[in-house]
């Protein structure tokens, strides 16, 4: 849409009724910041010099009525919104590849209730999570939700895409979380899912939102679990020498039902790179460290339990001082210099799978990657662990990809197409807590099989106009 | 231009959200563009193409920075952000593109003068002499910190010089500042003179211990952010009696409303409205009464200026009140 016709002055005319002038923006400024995720590809984009799609207008609405207007607004010219929270999304899902409106929903960030009976927070989701933390913590409580990206994205990023965070192995990723949403649909009804989410009166809405990443409407608000500030949290790091040593005691601690809030297990590559270089231990082997919260008896017993099992076939007891080194270090590995970044390639090829499954799926795509892409590093860790299996945070990085972004973009692709591919044939799952977004749309029709018809026909349903986040999750797009 | 000689900041904060949620600016107008990422892009958007130098819509956000460093205080590797947006702010005021309110600005600054008043060997840059007996005093506006955060740094020189004037013919060695900009700027740029804040000055004298009492203490940018979190302003006030009662719901926000612009209120009335605001919503959790403390003679002004009943006073207002 060019800024000198009528009908970009008539829509912005219509969207600056709805939520005032200060918050329509079609200034350059803004729209650069939000024509660039944290995707690699966007990034590689302005880099290079080449040309970004950026939105036509920057809309920040205050409700969840004004979002409801401006996506009647939507729909009747028939243009994309594009719901974006704190854009630290690293799959493209929030980028406005057709233009359109991008609803930045940071300006509802209010806590609405603390209820401390039920333990429950009822918050408006464009809150950036830290400040979320911030406020529970000042009311005495927790929302245990720790990710890497706690202080960039917004609770609605990780309802978008079912976000995770460090504490997830006992607190849960963020569907565990959520007890309901309101959500303006495309067509702009204002719903709210039921306030439980264990219930027997039909399926979920709240689950179909969830990972809906912007696509089926937007969540505005959120009513969330909270939970006491634990007495106690203690954490213990042990060195195997091979991933699999460590793989076999982290799943046992799992399998016996222990409970540890965090499990990390780093593979012989990353080890020798990453945690040499973040947290300052100098071993060859594999890096295993967990941690247990709770009442302090509890925590030492469990802990004990848990070293008890790993001194059985670690090559050594890096004690409580390294394992308390990474909780303290946790975020650091995700700051420049220590995270990747241009000119280098990289990609975090984010699969989840039982205990069966997840050995065969890391060297399924260890393998493809080194095999066919010689210039590429592989490294990896298991970051998120249930009792029937864990997350492979799994990574590719090149050096000195291609000088041509046009080249550089195809081969990045490949590699995602080769490594993910070889995870679903060996029984993984695209991804755990990534989302699917720009990046792996393509590849939802291989995951789901004809089950992605329903999701399709979900869509169809909602948002007869495709008004929603065109072109993600391997929906249609706008045409181009 | 300045912004080439920092790449490694552009390389580092372009693409990087780590920091955003501290951003007073981008906490208040909600935009991607105010946040150390979202100046980053640009700026490098600008070394990528000169032409965009003189983009108003860039322009204006380089000036709309409240520049906290908040943000670099929390990096874990502290990459220096905010001089990078002074860098650029250098760019396009030598390339001539500053706009007109800045250029008046300047304008103003660039007038400043200094004078040396009474007798002694130590000298006192402040708006409280009485509590510096003994001390000469020296009395003018900003001594360039401002002009230099503009992006004037020439007219900035200049005003120095001046100050420096003033300061050489008082032949003190030792010069006492209150503002904290001021003593940002002042610390390394006076030759062969001492240059202490006013907090560690009177810390180290025979304050007057009132009764026991409460306060909020409102961290300064630069005694904080910029000069690694200097504790003399909370020593002092607690060597006075005071019981400082936390602020907000963290430690790292920034509540300064525009202290490491300098002149931020004169640039930005309008934003600056919108960051005191957000102060007196989170001082509304606070019991009735709550006096708030800052280093800082333009936060106070400035919290006062748009909520003339917010019980907000300087650390040397507590001191003196207790002294006399």
């Amino acid at each position: 849409m060019t800024q000198n016709n009528y009908l970009f002055e008539m829509i912005r005319s219509e969207l600056t009724w709805i939520v005032g002038e200060a918050y329509v923006q079609t200034h350059d400024a803004d729209k650069l910041g939000h024509s660039i995720d944290y995707y690699w590809v966007p990034e590689l984009w302005h880099d290079r010099g080449e040309k970004l799609t950026p939105p036509d207008f920057v809309v920040h609405p205050a409700t969840a009525k004004e979002v409801s207007e401006i996506l009647k607004i939507a729909n009747t010219h028939n243009i994309p919104v594009i719901p974006w929270g704190g854009g630290s999304g690293s799959q493209g899902g929030a980028l406005p590849i057709y233009g359109g409106i991008v609803l930045d929903m940071k300006r509802m960030n209010k806590v609405l209730n603390i209820d401390p009976l039920s333990m429950t927070v009822t918050v408006e989701v464009g809150i950036n999570t830290q400040h979320l933390e911030w406020e529970v913590e000042k009311a005495g409580f927790s929302t245990m939700h720790f990710p890497a990206s706690i202080a960039c994205a917004t609770l609605g990023g990780f309802i978008a895409h079912r976000g995770t965070g460090v504490l997830s192995t006992k607190y849960g990723k963020i569907e565990d979380m959520i007890m309901s949403l309101e959500v303006v649909t495309p067509t702009g009804e204002i719903i709210n899912t039921l306030p439980v989410p264990r219930h027997a009166s039909g399926p979920s809405l709240t689950e179909l939102f969830l990972g809906s990443e912007g696509t089926l409407g937007v969540v505005t608000q959120a009513t969330m679990k909270i939970h006491p500030i634990p007495e106690s949290r203690k954490f213990h790091a042990f060195l195997f020498k091979t991933m699999h040593d460590a793989m076999a005691a982290g799943s046992k601690i799992m399998t016996n039902r222990l409970r540890p809030c965090a499990i990390r297990l780093y593979d012989e590559t990353e080890t020798a790179k990453l945690v040499k270089r973040v947290l300052g231990i100098d071993r060859k082997g594999a890096y295993l460290v967990f941690g247990f919260d709770g009442p302090e008896k509890m925590v030492d017993l469990e802990l004990e339990q848990a070293c008890a099992i790993c001194r059985k076939g670690a090559l050594e007891d890096l004690g409580t001082e390294a394992g308390q080194n990474w909780w303290d270090n946790r975020y650091k590995f995700f700051y420049p210099p220590y995270m990747f970044h241009l000119p280098q390639a990289f990609g975090t090829l984010d699969t989840v799978a039982t205990f069966a499954h997840i050995e065969k799926v890391y060297w399924a795509m260890k393998t493809t990657v080194q095999d066919n892409f010689p210039q590429a590093t592989f490294i990896g860790h298991f970051s998120h662990w249930y009792e029937w299996g864990c997350m492979l945070y799994a990574r590719f990085i090149i050096d000195n990809p291609p000088q041509d972004p046009h080249e550089a973009v195809a081969l990045y692709n490949k590699i995602w197409d080769m490594a993910i591919r070889a995870a679903i044939r060996e029984g993984g799952v695209i991804n755990e807590h990534h989302g699917v977004g720009l990046k792996l749309g393509r590849m939802m029709k291989d995951l789901y099989g004809p089950a992605f018809k329903v999701l399709e026909s979900v869509k169809k349903a909602l948002d007869p106009n495709n008004i929603m986040n065109p072109g993600k999750m391997g929906f249609p797009g706008k045409g181009v | 231009m300045h912004i080439e000689k920092q790449l490694e900041v552009i390389s580092a904060c372009r693409f990087c959200f780590m920091c955003r949620h501290l951003d007073p600016v981008g906490n208040v107008t909600f935009t991607e563009a105010d946040t150390p990422r979202g100046r980053a892009l640009i700026i490098d958007k600008i070394r990528m193409d000169g032409q965009c130098l003189g983009n108003r819509d860039f322009i204006d956000t380089l000036y709309r920075s409240a520049l906290s460093a908040a943000n670099r205080f929390h990096c874990v590797s502290h990459y220096d952000e905010t001089g990078l947006v002074l860098a650029a702010r250098q760019d396009v005021v030598e390339a001539g593109f500053a706009p007109e309110n800045v250029k008046a600005l300047a304008g103003e600054l660039a007038k400043a003068s200094f004078t040396v008043h009474g007798k002694g060997s130590i000298l006192y840059y402040g708006t409280h002499p009485e509590l510096y007996p003994g001390c000469k005093a020296l009395s003018g506006k900003d001594p360039g910190k401002a002009l230099a955060v503009l992006g004037f740094a020439k007219e900035s020189e200049k005003v120095l010089a001046a100050f420096k004037k003033a300061v050489a013919a008082s032949t003190c060695k030792t010069l006492v500042v209150a503002e904290p900009s001021a003593y940002d700027f002042l610390k390394d740029k006076l030759d062969g003179i001492k240059v202490v804040h006013c907090t560690e000055y009177l810390l180290s004298k025979q304050v007057k211990a009132g009764r026991a009492r409460k306060a909020c203490y409102l961290e300064s940018d630069f005694l904080k952010n910029y000069n690694n979190n200097m504790p003399a302003p909370r020593e002092l006030l607690k060597k006075c009696g005071w019981t400082l009662v936390p602020f907000g719901t963290n430690g790292e926000e920034s509540y300064a409303v525009g202290e490491g612009a300098v002149v931020y209120d004169d640039l930005n009335p309008e934003l600056c409205e919108k960051l005191c605001r957000r102060v007196y919503e989170l001082a509304a959790g606070a019991a009735a009464k709550t006096l708030f403390a800052t280093a800082s003679l333009y936060v106070k002004d400035t919290l006062k200026k748009y909520n003339p009943a917010f019980n907000v006073v300087t650390v040397e207002d507590l001191v003196a009140n207790d002294s006399l």
